[in-house]
């Protein structure tokens, strides 16, 4: 590959982070009874309420703005071919999906149930939504409350070639992802060779690090609702020695931009200068373990000095493991030239982070193919 | 060969004892590990902590071959700096957090009841 500079059309744009709307009149069709009626309810609600099934509407708390002029862009992207003219305009070759409302999933507090959505959207989400010749890919949900039916989703959908990836509900989960609880999914992740992707939201609910009722603003809770998360839940994962337990497992962190990372690395390895001996499945200071996860690009951080974000990035050692996302269609989404402008050290670099990086953490082909299927239809 | 000192008797010394001692301007610390003599220089490379002031016990390791249950090993062989706890392999000089840092060793030795080490 060349060191010219590819313009951002040219270049192969990988988004690992882009949000279908759920439409619960159809998913019923995939839910099991006794929870059927109750999605069919939710889609015959003439508003478009945040899935609300019976039981369902977590983190209604959350602050919209107070007053009118931004912030208020309520954008949805309801079906794959809208998606696909979308992306098309913001120049995105691929695109990976994560839900909407099931952002929400992991403050439900009913076990059966949170499976039995996470199942339903999963067969939906594959046959309404998936298609690599739109170059749409999917995630499926692992519900943590049930772990056990979280891992044998994966393993059902293991070898589903429009399934790149396991999305890890993370706003409000508990006990936090790393938790041992959760081992099945990640055994099942690591088995599938399936990445596993934790993606927050904003909500207020009482558990670390989400009681953020705190805040008065929509901007103060916002702030910090991806952010901590993220990082409460890294935190966990080292606990409980999850990148040295499952050495092969591929795991990113989105939707809190990367300019924690290189802090959040230094604090571990402060401790653990002090206190390796709560951690003894570490042999050297987390960071050195944590070199091989992944993070999502949005949102990214906007300094007067562009230079800073590329030395953030620098200081973790990310240029192979930084990948543009750009959240579309959400209210604070990236522009892929936000982050394709950036001072890069080099054109393989940029090409990297814009896409081909993406490409390494899903195991695909430029044209969406898996890589680590027995059976390729692709070139 | 380097100059050999007299620095302790064996009963100042017993089995799980352990002592700081002076020679010129060098601290260092003096072990005995289930019997066996070792020395380190009573210095942390971290900040310049008095290392060989540290607690010496076991440690916690934890492998895949048991499951990663954490175990006990090491007892006695781990000296803990008292600034900031970063532990040593006394009889290797092993740094335990950090495996690319090892701190020097020096040669120690019991003849009748004398100790004696090697500068």
């Amino acid at each position: 590959m060349s060191s010219k500079r590819q313009s951002l059309e040219e270049m192969l744009v990988v988004d690992v982070d882009v949000h279908l709307h759920e439409k619960p009149a159809e998913m019923a069709a995939y839910i099991d009874k006794p929870y059927r009626q109750s999605m069919e309810i939710a889609g015959s609600f003439q508003d478009d309420r945040y899935l609300a099934l019976p039981g369902f509407a977590p983190g209604d708390t959350f602050y919209f703005p107070m007053y009118p002029g931004g912030g208020e862009a309520g954008r949805a992207v309801w079906g794959i071919q809208q998606m696909r003219d979308e992306l098309d305009k913001i120049a995105i070759d691929i695109g990976i999906l994560f839900p909407d409302h099931l952002l929400k999933l992991a403050v439900h507090p009913v076990k059966d149930y949170a499976a039995a959505i996470a199942r339903a959207y999963n067969a939906w989400m594959v046959d309404r939504w998936c298609s690599r010749e739109k170059g749409i890919l999917g995630l499926i949900i692992a519900a943590n409350q049930d772990p056990e039916d979280a891992a044998r989703e994966i393993e059902k959908y293991a070898k589903e070639p429009t399934v790149v990836g396991v999305y890890l509900p993370t706003a409000g989960v508990q006990p936090l992802w790393g938790d041992r609880k959760y081992d099945p999914i990640f055994q099942a992740a690591q088995d599938a060779d399936l990445p596993v992707l934790l993606h927050s939201v904003t909500v207020v609910h009482p558990v670390f690090p989400s009681q953020i009722q705190e805040y008065e603003t929509a901007l103060g809770q916002h702030s910090v609702s991806h952010l901590f998360n993220m990082m409460a839940n890294m935190v966990r994962m080292v606990e409980t020695g999850v990148p040295v337990r499952y050495p092969d497992l591929r795991v990113a962190f989105t939707e809190a931009g990367i300019s924690w990372v290189p802090g959040m690395l230094h604090r571990l390895d402060k401790e653990y200068l002090e206190l390796r001996r709560d951690i003894p499945m570490f042999k050297q200071r987390p960071s050195k373990h944590l070199e091989k996860y992944y993070y999502a690009t949005q949102p990214i951080g906007e300094p007067e000095n562009p230079q800073d974000i590329v030395d953030l990035i620098r200081l973790y050692n990310g240029f192979k493991t930084t990948m543009f996302a750009s959240d579309w269609p959400h209210h604070d989404f990236d522009h892929p030239r936000a982050v394709y402008k950036l001072p890069w050290p080099s054109e393989e670099v940029r090409r990297g982070v814009m896409g081909e990086n993406a490409l390494e953490f899903f195991k695909i082909d430029r044209n969406g193919y898996r890589l680590n299927l027995k059976t390729k239809g692709g070139e | 060969m380097g100059k050999i000192h007299q620095v302790a008797t064996t009963a100042e010394l017993p089995v799980g004892a352990k002592m700081v001692i002076n020679i010129g301007k060098r601290s260092i610390g003096l072990f005995n590990v289930n019997g066996a003599y070792h020395a380190l220089p009573n210095l942390c490379p971290h900040q310049i902590g008095p290392l060989c002031e540290g607690n010496v016990s076991g440690t916690t390791d934890a492998r895949a071959e048991t499951g990663w249950k954490v175990e006990w090993v090491n007892e006695g062989e781990i000296v803990a700096c008292p600034w900031h706890g970063i532990e040593y392999h006394i009889p290797t000089g092993r740094c335990l957090p950090f495996p690319e840092i090892s701190i020097r060793t020096y040669k120690v030795w019991a003849e009748d009841d004398a100790v004696f080490i090697e500068l």
